[in-house]
């Protein structure tokens, strides 16, 4: 057949329309622009795998919930909580494959106060620890070594302890918070080890003396369950508070007092109390009543608490009207601020309605017999602020040189000893001034349940950690005998127990509120109260380096990188300022870095309430200089009976 | 394969809220979302479900220590539109490339990449619960290990928003089938937020199923039950012809998601922002 040249052109024009339009009716350019978007815009896609579920526990308080892990190949991809636990359980995976966890053990190669580290073997490390500890123990100098652990105790804060106690140290602290303080308490007035436990699964009323119980407080996961049990029961539940938190607003009745005045709060509730006939079988308890009818008249505490006489009868009379009654201290939410005292006069309105030794008991932690060895300070506030020097510090994820009112202190002490070792996941402020730094595992890679995610580096537990120096350490060795620290897991317990008898510390109440009242009166320059307020996703400050924390935050804390603090418009009128006012506070310690009010009628009159757990100088890219601590100006009064400052309230001046 | 009888709800107890966070974080983590440094900044986040904090407090009445705080967790309202047959939520009516659009069991879906960020869609949402990717979606590092396979990651120009985790459903069906179990209404799932609720204040079920705890019918009459701006509902019992003629305009959300509170200045704030 012949091919004209007009064929052959319409031949291969049939040809490139036909490709062409059969080409535009295929997915292929459409396949094609997808891949040129994803290929221009770099986009990343999670590598699929078989999908499988780990049990395992959340560590992050003394609860330790059940948690279900579900595995995309050895991936964790997400924590199930099943409607128990907390916001912690959640974070978890933040915390696991945060990009900035420690990896290896970490030895200091600049001066102290940056981060300036060097990878070193584990051996090595824990090599040199232990020739420290042995040679401190050798030279008689036992009690330059310290053992600080973080608020709530576990087995790897009592391996901690033991190395300190064995070694011969009296020097065994933990972070301030609920456990230290109500302990002292426990300790003081009821002469055994253990923090206070309230039954509020079984009460019917309850009052809480400024203890944020749904907003971080004792054990979250279990605090969730009490709501939940208040709500069908009905329980008649009152908050005795200066700002208006949800715990308040989550209350049948919001008792609003002037900041930090819970405590002579309390004092009128007993005197209604002992004016309805309730008494009390604790010693001293004839100086508390003359204390009550002398000096805190309901008018008294009326005119200092801020209260109406009416306010505080009706507390005492819900309190009169139960048949299981509770009452609270240990006011704030994760982190918790009170003094002995405080705790005291709440115990007794216990021991008045009938609830010490029933619905109010003590949980100990118990552990393997341990050496008896008579401290020399009561609190790690108190040793700070001592002249007492430290030459090996063994700090268990903890960050008390941000947590502590005498942060800046502690740092001055940490640099001038030889050993400072920090267990921790996540670099944070203490670690500026420590030398060696030893990574932990999360309670994800441990297999508590039998089942664990498999460990991202070669990295321990801290407790695995600890129990290694321990065992190279010749001098304490035989008094750690486990081989691992789930070994050490089984050995320890919390035990609940009843304990009916109250010694009043009542000189110490006495001084306690005769101070309160001068700092609620206090009249000239430093005429603003300050209060703190907290995040439960911030907690003690932890959360701010998960950034999945970050997108949780309201606009009236943290904007970018600024704190916000509260205050009251009729103050702010008073004082000029207006909404997001740029101010400086300071209090007769110092003053903080600028940041900026917001007004809501949410605060006491006068009043500043200041967010905690922001102000990081160190704690990754996320958390590091977001906002300001203002640890460094708040009070740092000690109380004599628990050795911790009490910070709770400060009197401040605005500019 | 059975019809779809389905249609998936949420009511939300904000008396039972303590504002822990857990919800939000669950959100994030289900749903690979992006991790900004300054996510501390609310105009700049992306997420899908917002812990929104609110008082009575600028009411000019209340004063100190008449105020109180709630925590409202906002995510995608789900709405329904006011024809069964054919739902036209306000954002799935403006979309030019069918990127969103209302499942057989109610969820409006969003296909990011579908989507070609003209934005519309965020203009017309009632309740600002769509969320724009202004910029890359960043995982730094070793936070990509915890990425969900189930989720894409959405490119930068694109609008992202809560699906009510509808890929968990997906995940469950098709369990379900590989176990030999066909009925599509046989399965039941449980959002991020829903599982992770500590108090249980956030239930999610099936409006249509009457022993379900979000039966809508139920949910309608019952006193603490609120809708997101939504003030309409309020006529319903009030001037019920006035209601009849309100719910048939074009934009009328019908959202399927209900909160409940017996306080009234919270059901005043979230149905119609009234004395704020």
């Amino acid at each position: 057949m012949k091919l004209e040249r007009k064929d052959f052109l319409t031949m291969i024009g049939g040809a490139v329309v036909g490709t062409g339009v059969g080409t535009l009716i295929s997915p292929g350019p459409w396949m094609g622009l997808q891949w040129l978007v994803e290929w221009t815009q770099d986009q990343y896609r999670p590598p699929k795998g078989e999908e499988k579920y780990l049990a395992s526990i959340c560590d992050q308080c003394p609860n330790k919930c059940t948690v279900q892990v579900r595995m995309i190949g050895d991936r964790a991809v997400k924590i199930e909580t099943s409607n128990q636990g907390c916001a912690a359980g959640q974070l978890l995976l933040q915390v696991l494959y945060h990009p900035e966890r420690v990896k290896t053990p970490l030895k200091r190669t600049g001066k102290k106060g940056k981060i300036d580290f060097e990878p070193v073997s584990w051996e090595s490390a824990i090599a040199d620890i232990s020739k420290k500890l042995n040679d401190a123990i050798n030279n008689k100098k036992q009690d330059q070594i310290v053992a600080i652990n973080p608020a709530f105790p576990d087995a790897t804060a009592m391996l901690n302890e033991r190395i300190a106690l064995f070694a011969g140290s009296p020097h065994v602290y933990q972070e301030s918070g609920y456990w230290a303080l109500s302990n002292a308490c426990s300790v003081a007035t009821q002469k055994t080890e253990g923090a206070i436990d309230y039954d509020f699964e079984n009460a019917d009323c309850v009052v809480s003396f400024g203890a944020r119980l749904f907003e971080g407080w004792g054990n979250p996961g279990r605090m969730h369950k009490v709501l939940n049990i208040w709500k069908q029961k009905g329980v008649k539940f009152i908050q005795v508070d200066s700002i208006a938190t949800r715990t308040a607003s989550l209350a049948d009745q919001w008792v609003a007092i002037k900041p930090g005045s819970e405590p002579i709060f309390a004092m009128g509730v007993a005197h209604y109390l002992l004016k309805y006939g309730r008494r009390s079988g604790a010693a001293n308890f004839g100086r508390f009543t003359e204390l009550l009818i002398n000096k805190f008249t309901p008018e008294k505490v009326s005119e200092l608490s801020g209260a109406s006489l009416e306010t505080i009868e009706s507390v005492a009379k819900a309190l009169l009207a139960a048949r299981r009654p509770v009452a609270v201290a240990g006011k704030g939410g994760k982190v918790v601020s009170s003094s002995v005292a405080e705790f005291a006069i709440v115990q007794t309105i216990n021991s008045m309605i009938g609830s010490l030794g029933n619905s109010v008991k003590v949980v100990t932690f118990t552990t393997p017999a341990k050496p008896a060895i008579a401290k020399k300070t009561k609190g790690l506030d108190e040793y700070i602020a001592s002249d007492m020097t430290c030459d090996i510090v063994l700090i268990n994820n903890a960050n008390p040189v941000y947590s502590s009112v005498y942060g800046q202190r502690l740092s001055e002490k940490l640099k001038k000893a030889s050993t400072v070792v920090l267990f921790t996941s996540l670099l944070n402020d203490t670690a500026q001034y420590a030398d060696y730094i030893f990574p932990t595992l999360t309670s994800l890679e441990l297999p508590y349940t039998g089942q664990a995610v498999t460990a991202r580096f070669e990295a321990k537990h801290a407790g695995d950690s600890l129990l290694a120096i321990a065992k190279n350490t010749s001098n304490i060795a035989a008094q750690f005998p486990w081989n691992s620290y789930l070994d050490v897991v089984k050995t320890v317990s919390f035990q609940t127990k009843n304990v009916a008898n109250l010694d009043i510390p009542i000189d110490n109440i006495i001084a306690k509120l005769e101070e309160l009242e001068k700092l609620l009166q206090a009249s000239g320059s430093y005429s603003i109260s300050m209060v703190p307020f907290e995040i439960p996703v911030v907690g003690e400050g932890n959360g701010i380096a998960l950034p999945y924390v970050l997108k949780a935050l309201p606009n009236t804390i943290l904007k970018g990188d600024t704190s916000w603090v509260w205050m009251n418009p009729v103050t702010a009128s008073k004082e000029g300022i207006s909404e997001g006012s740029k101010i400086d506070i300071e209090s007769s310690r110092g003053e903080l870095d600028t940041v900026r009010v917001h007004l809501t009628k949410r605060v006491a009159y006068d009043t500043v309430a200041m967010p905690i757990g922001f102000g990081h100088e160190e704690l990754t890219e996320y958390g590091s200089e977001k906002g300001v601590n203002p640890k460094p100006i708040m009070s740092d009064a000690l109380d004599p009976l628990s050795g911790y400052a009490d910070w709770w309230l400060t009197r401040v001046k605005l500019s | 394969m059975a019809t779809m009888t389905r249609r998936w709800g949420m009511v939300i107890d904000l008396d039972k809220c303590t504002g822990c966070g857990a919800c939000n974080i669950a959100c994030a983590q289900e749903n690979n979302l992006p991790i900004f440094k300054d996510d501390s900044d609310v105009p700049k986040r992306v997420t899908f479900l917002d812990l929104i904090e609110v008082t009575n407090d600028k009411d000019p009445k209340a004063q100190y220590p008449d105020v109180k705080v709630a925590y409202i967790p906002k995510m995608c309202q789900q709405c329904s539109g006011n024809d069964p047959n054919n739902p036209q939520p306000p954002c799935v009516s403006v979309c030019p490339v069918v990127a969103t659009d209302v499942g057989d069991d109610g969820v409006v879906s969003q296909i990011w990449s579908r989507c070609i960020g003209c934005r519309y869609c965020q203009v017309a949402c009632p309740y600002e619960a769509r969320v724009f990717h202004w910029w890359k979606p960043r995982y730094e590092g070793s936070f990509k290990e915890s990425l969900n396979p189930d989720v894409s990651i959405a490119s930068r120009g694109t609008m992202v928003k809560c699906t009510f985790c509808s890929h968990i459903w997906k995940r469950e069906r098709d369990k379900a089938i590989a176990q030999g179990v066909t009925d599509i209404n046989a399965v039941m799932y449980t959002p991020a937020c829903a599982n992770a609720c500590p108090t249980n204040a956030i239930i999610f079920g099936d409006l249509n199923d009457p022993s379900s705890p979000v039966y809508e019918p139920k949910l309608q009459k019952d006193p603490r039950a609120v809708r997101l701006v939504h003030s309409i509902d309020e006529l319903r019992t009030k001037d019920p012809s006035e209601y009849e003629k309100r719910i048939k305009i074009k934009e009328y959300p019908n959202p399927k998601v209900y909160y409940l509170t017996s306080q009234q200045w919270l059901r005043d704030k979230i149905s119609g922002f009234k004395n704020s």
